[in-house]
């Protein structure tokens, strides 16, 4: 998530209110405060609004919201007559370019760190770590117009920011921090994107690092900015939001003709949208002036079109607008979200319980009537706990997570048994005899079905007390079964059966192996079963597979 | 006065001849055990009729390596003797004590060593621990006494503790007994055919003394999280909904791209999503979802842009949320009004910590119908939360990628201020429109572990899964809510 850091005096200044009112409202426009400062406050804002993740943005939105300057902030671009070529050989490795020229900035220290931080945070949420976008900014007054963005041979050189010698962009990826950072975006080229003045010298190597040579610093006066990528659409927000930022922090825009195209124009989009099915989405009844003026507040430009519709200016920089719904959203931010009655709908529906959890009930039922505790274990597990400790080759259906984050946790369980021999060796030192059982979620192969299993441990606990707790189970589900002796090594040898439901093996019970309590650490007998609930007539077919 | 039991008068009636005596004595005049006889006489203690005196007395037997001495003296006298008045350093360090008795031999200033030769230095009188070595020689064992502790202190005699008790009849005791004491048998238990034949009207029963607490007997019990959630859930078919249930493994289709997730979203990276190496083919229609994505399909939106890919929606993962089942249950039902909710395991690639799990269960939260709109969205989670026992609810803007408005619903908790618990929107057209959904969603979810924690007062999310049996035993099934 973005955080940006707001300094009350800059803030204040931008938004032309004190800094209680926008601690107080800001979380009304879609804002979680982070932690308030003594010189200044830390926001987090969310990630489809980019627009915000400046002081300059934010104080443009709070300055609507707080009704001091309503509608469209009117941007006007002027030409530069500077020209950006584009090298069809980056056709396949990064194809668009979007640019502009910022003429007058005024950069303080805090203006400069400001702009940085705008910077990260739209290579966070508009570039997807800079590789969708990156985004570089020059002094233009060291270099020379037009520019070029090549294809370049991998052995070209030249001095990266923060260091003071030349280096290949080979190199670069191999021992400047942001190489090794985003390397692997372009290393798999024979070529790599580079961006080039008339004579030749290096401005940037895009999305990698810029040049020392356009280094902007507290002199600069003029900016010349480079936008790259894979998404055209994500390039052009990333040159609105950036441009637009700097105008209202004083600066002028100037455009640039990329292979023959000016940019950026600033310009709003055009969308007419539906009063009634604003209304109707809000449950609020809006005539079309009412709406036009929270959009307003909002700061779209924004005029009723007959009875029934409002025009609506959507500002360049607001990329999250895609539909028509989301410029409802804005209404209902305008009116206040805290401003909404509450209500419920008339309309009579029956509740309905789903079967599993219904019969999953009912094992809770059986099993606590029988003085067993119920547990809830995790569903992620390991093979060494579902089969290795268990003395049972792997189920051939067992789900192997691609990229585990412990090796606790590599495998989804296939069944409940081996959890509850782990949840014994956890309660190894509390009082027996201990009863347990979980009733849950196993998978094999893609799909889901429950299982019951439960375990007893005291010096007593033997094939009988296993043979009696899974009979009164199935008997009290409605199961009738035939029992088998068992082949299953995880139970001892002539004190183990399976439960056999038409045919297949359903359930296992029996005395738990001792080996098999050795490996859990255990030093008591254990009675034990386990039931696939498939089993039982009635039960639902897996619902929700993918 | 209370009723004496009929070993409390046994115990008196022996005592009147004997006057004082041990408890060993007692049990064996008694025909009981010793522990039997204590118990007794502490009971008709309390009544003041008899006296119990403890004693405690401590004696020290021989360690195994103190045994080996017994007869031939400690080891650095063993030494002491084996030379006349001078030895080489280099002869005696061949004996086999040598390396426990030099040392000592040093320490008692019985010899010194100059140039490599031990010299006696006569002053060999055997000190006290010595003597006390003796006495354990003879005896087997020995008391507390001057140089016992060195012996203990060198692991050569460990300590045993034994306790005696004393029993004497008080003059209360003596009174009682000259008044005459009924020494008929009592009767433990009531039995069958005493009921029956009426003997149970003479019987004297054995009196239980209500002071004393019960042996704790433990339930069989549901888990304390399974009953909150037993709790939302009848909550939830209160206020009329139905229940849904799926597969925890889904497509990515139905887990992110039916819900209107980019395919570059960062959920949908390794970093934050658990994946399987399965594969799952796409439903029949998916192309209005890949419409959708591209270009808004037929709705107003201008999608995401870019070229969609089936063989990215065809992964399998670990279900990140459970609304890949609403869209389902949605999809199956498209006529209004649908009300369902479902609790479920869902799972995020988290590092585990007291506060982190990397699966944890959420409740997740439907509404379709003609004209549902934002202030009905409003009313199901107040009216929602107020029966979870949260009175104070209160709404700001949020965000949520399937969802548009979306609203943040935060509750009031004593202690806390206001907590964020939640989120909530109504369906982006663009998530319903290709499944033939004509009428607002309205949708919340939320992670009910965070109730837990409120609810149960649990520091760490992980003794819900991997509970402590005795938390299970000590929370009460009703009541003692937080």
């Amino acid at each position: 998530m973005a955080i940006i850091t707001l300094p009350y005096r800059y803030i204040e200044r931008l938004a032309g209110t004190d800094r209680q009112t926008i601690i107080d409202r800001i979380p009304m426009i879609g804002a979680d405060i982070e932690r308030i400062e003594e010189d200044h406050v830390d926001v987090e804002f969310f990630p489809n609004r980019p627009d915000l993740y400046s002081p300059e943005g934010v104080a443009r939105a709070m300055r609507g919201f707080l009704g001091l300057e309503e509608g469209l902030s009117a941007y006007t671009v002027r030409p530069s007559g500077i020209a950006f070529s584009v090298d069809p050989g980056l056709a396949d490795i990064r194809p668009f370019l979007g640019s502009a020229v910022i003429r007058n900035v005024n950069l303080d220290e805090e203006a400069i760190e400001s702009l940085m931080a705008l910077q990260e945070a739209l290579h966070w949420a508009v570039g997807r770590g800079r590789g969708k976008v990156a985004i570089g900014v020059h002094d233009l007054d060291t270099v020379t117009p037009p520019f070029r963005y090549v294809a370049s041979p991998r052995d070209r050189s030249f001095v990266p920011l923060d260091f003071e010698r030349e280096m290949t962009m080979e190199e670069i990826l191999a021992d400047h921090p942001k190489g090794r950072d985003y390397a692997h975006l372009v290393e798999n080229f024979d070529k790599f994107p580079l961006i080039v003045d008339a004579d030749d010298r290096v401005l940037s190597f895009p999305p990698i690092i810029n040049g020392e040579l356009t280094r902007v610093t507290a002199a600069t006066k003029n900016i010349l900015l480079d936008c790259t990528g894979t998404d055209r659409k994500a390039v052009m927000t990333a040159v609105n939001i950036i441009c637009t930022a700097l105008i209202e922090a004083g600066a002028t825009v100037e455009t640039v003709t990329v292979d023959g195209e000016e940019m950026p124009t600033l310009a709003p989009a055009e969308r007419v949208v539906s009063v009634a099915e604003c209304s109707r989405l809000l449950g609020l009844s809006l005539t079309p002036q009412e709406m036009a003026r929270l959009l307003r507040r909002m700061r779209f430009g924004a005029e009723p079109d007959g009875d029934s519709r409002v025009r609506v200016l959507v500002p360049c920089y607001r990329s999250d607008i895609l539909h028509d719904w989301d410029i409802f959203e804005d209404v209902a931010i305008a009116h206040g979200i805290e401003n909404f009655d509450a209500a419920l709908p008339a309309t009579s529906t029956v509740a309905q319980e789903h079967p599993i959890p219904a019969l999953a009930g009912a094992v809770r039922s059986v099993m606590t009537g029988l003085g067993y505790l119920e547990v809830i274990p995790f569903t992620l597990t390991n093979e060494r706990v579902l089969y290795t400790n268990m003395q049972r080759d792997p189920a051939p259906g067992t789900l192997r997570l691609l990229h585990p984050i412990s090796e606790e946790q590599t495998v989804v369980r296939t069944d409940l048994l081996p959890l509850l021999m782990e949840m014994l060796l956890a309660n190894k030192h509390r009082e027996l005899p201990q009863r347990l059982f979980a009733v849950g979620d196993v998978v094999e192969d893609c799909t889901t079905y429950q299982k019951a299993a439960a375990v007893s441990i005291h010096p007593a606990a033997d094939f009988s007390e296993a043979y009696a707790a899974a009979d009164v189970l199935c008997r009290e589900i409605s199961l009738p079964y035939t029992v088998t002796e068992s082949a299953d090594p995880a139970f001892l040898d002539g004190r183990r059966g399976d439960i056999i439901v038409g045919g297949r093996i359903v359930g296992v019970f029996g005395e738990i192996h001792p080996a098999v309590l050795g490996t859990f650490d255990l030093e008591h007998p254990v009675a034990a079963f386990a039931l696939d609930l498939r089993a039982v007539p009635g039960y639902p077919v897996p619902p929700g597979t993918p | 006065m209370v009723e004496l039991t009929l070993n409390e008068k046994k115990l008196l009636v022996v005592l009147g001849s004997m006057g004082t005596a041990d408890a060993a004595v007692l049990a064996e005049k008694m025909d009981t055990r010793r522990e039997a006889v204590v118990q007794y006489a502490n009971l008709a203690g309390e009544r003041g009729l008899v006296d119990v005196e403890k004693h405690v007395s401590r004696r020290y037997t021989p360690t195994e390596e103190g045994r080996a001495y017994i007869g031939k003296g400690l080891p650095e006298r063993q030494l002491l003797e084996s030379f006349e008045e001078t030895i080489p350093m280099r002869d005696l360090q061949s004996h086999p004590l040598a390396k426990i008795a030099i040392g000592w031999m040093r320490k008692k200033g019985w010899i010194v060593i100059r140039d490599g030769v031990v010299q006696k230095t006569g002053k060999t009188a055997p000190g006290p621990d010595e003597t006390a070595f003796a006495r354990l020689g003879e005896n087997g064992a020995i008391g507390d006494g001057v140089g016992v502790a060195d012996l203990a202190k060198r692991g050569l005699v460990q300590e045993e503790e034994t306790v005696a008790y004393t029993v004497s009849i008080t003059p209360r005791g003596r009174e009682l007994l000259a008044e005459g004491l009924d020494l008929q048998e009592e009767a433990g238990t009531l039995t069958r055919e005493q009921i029956l034949s009426g003997e149970w009207k003479d019987l004297p029963l054995r009196r239980y003394d209500v002071t004393k607490l019960p042996k704790r007997a433990y339930p069989g019990k549901v888990h304390p999280y399974q009953r909150l959630i037993d709790e939302m859930r009848r909550i939830l078919f209160d206020m009329g909904f139905e229940e849904m249930a799926g597969g925890i493994v889904q497509s990515s289709f139905w887990n992110f791209d039916a819900l209107f997730q980019p395919q570059d979203h960062p959920a949908r990276e390794m970093q934050d999503t658990f994946f399987l190496g399965e594969r799952w083919p796409l439903p029949a229609g998916y192309e209005r979802v890949r419409d959708i994505h591209e270009h808004g399909g037929e709705t107003s939106s201008a999608g995401w842009g870019g070229t969609w890919s089936a063989e990215k929606a065809e992964q399998c993962v670990l279900r990140t949320h459970t609304t890949g089942l609403s869209i389902q249950h949605l999809a199956a039902h498209p006529k209004p009004p649908v009300k369902a909710f479902c609790i479920g395991r869902v799972y995020r690639r988290e590092a585990i910590d007291p506060t982190h799990l990397a699966e944890f269960e959420q409740l997740e939260g439907i509404v379709m119908d003609e004209d549902v709109n934002l202030r009905h969205l409003l009313g199901f989670l107040k009216e929602f939360y107020a029966k979870m026992g949260f009175e104070k609810v209160r709404f700001r803007p949020g965000y949520f990628p399937y969802t548009e408005p979306s609203v943040e619903p935060e509750v009031y908790v004593d202690g806390l201020g206001w907590v964020e618990l939640g989120g909530s929107g109504i369906f982006r057209q663009e998530v319903t429109e290709p499944f033939g959904i004509e009428h607002p969603v309205l949708a919340w979810g939320l992670g009910i572990s965070r109730v837990a924690m409120l609810r149960l007062g649990l520091r760490d999310l992980r003794q819900l899964y991997r509970s402590d049996v005795e938390w299970i035993r000590e929370t009460p099934t009703y009541g003692g809510r937080r």
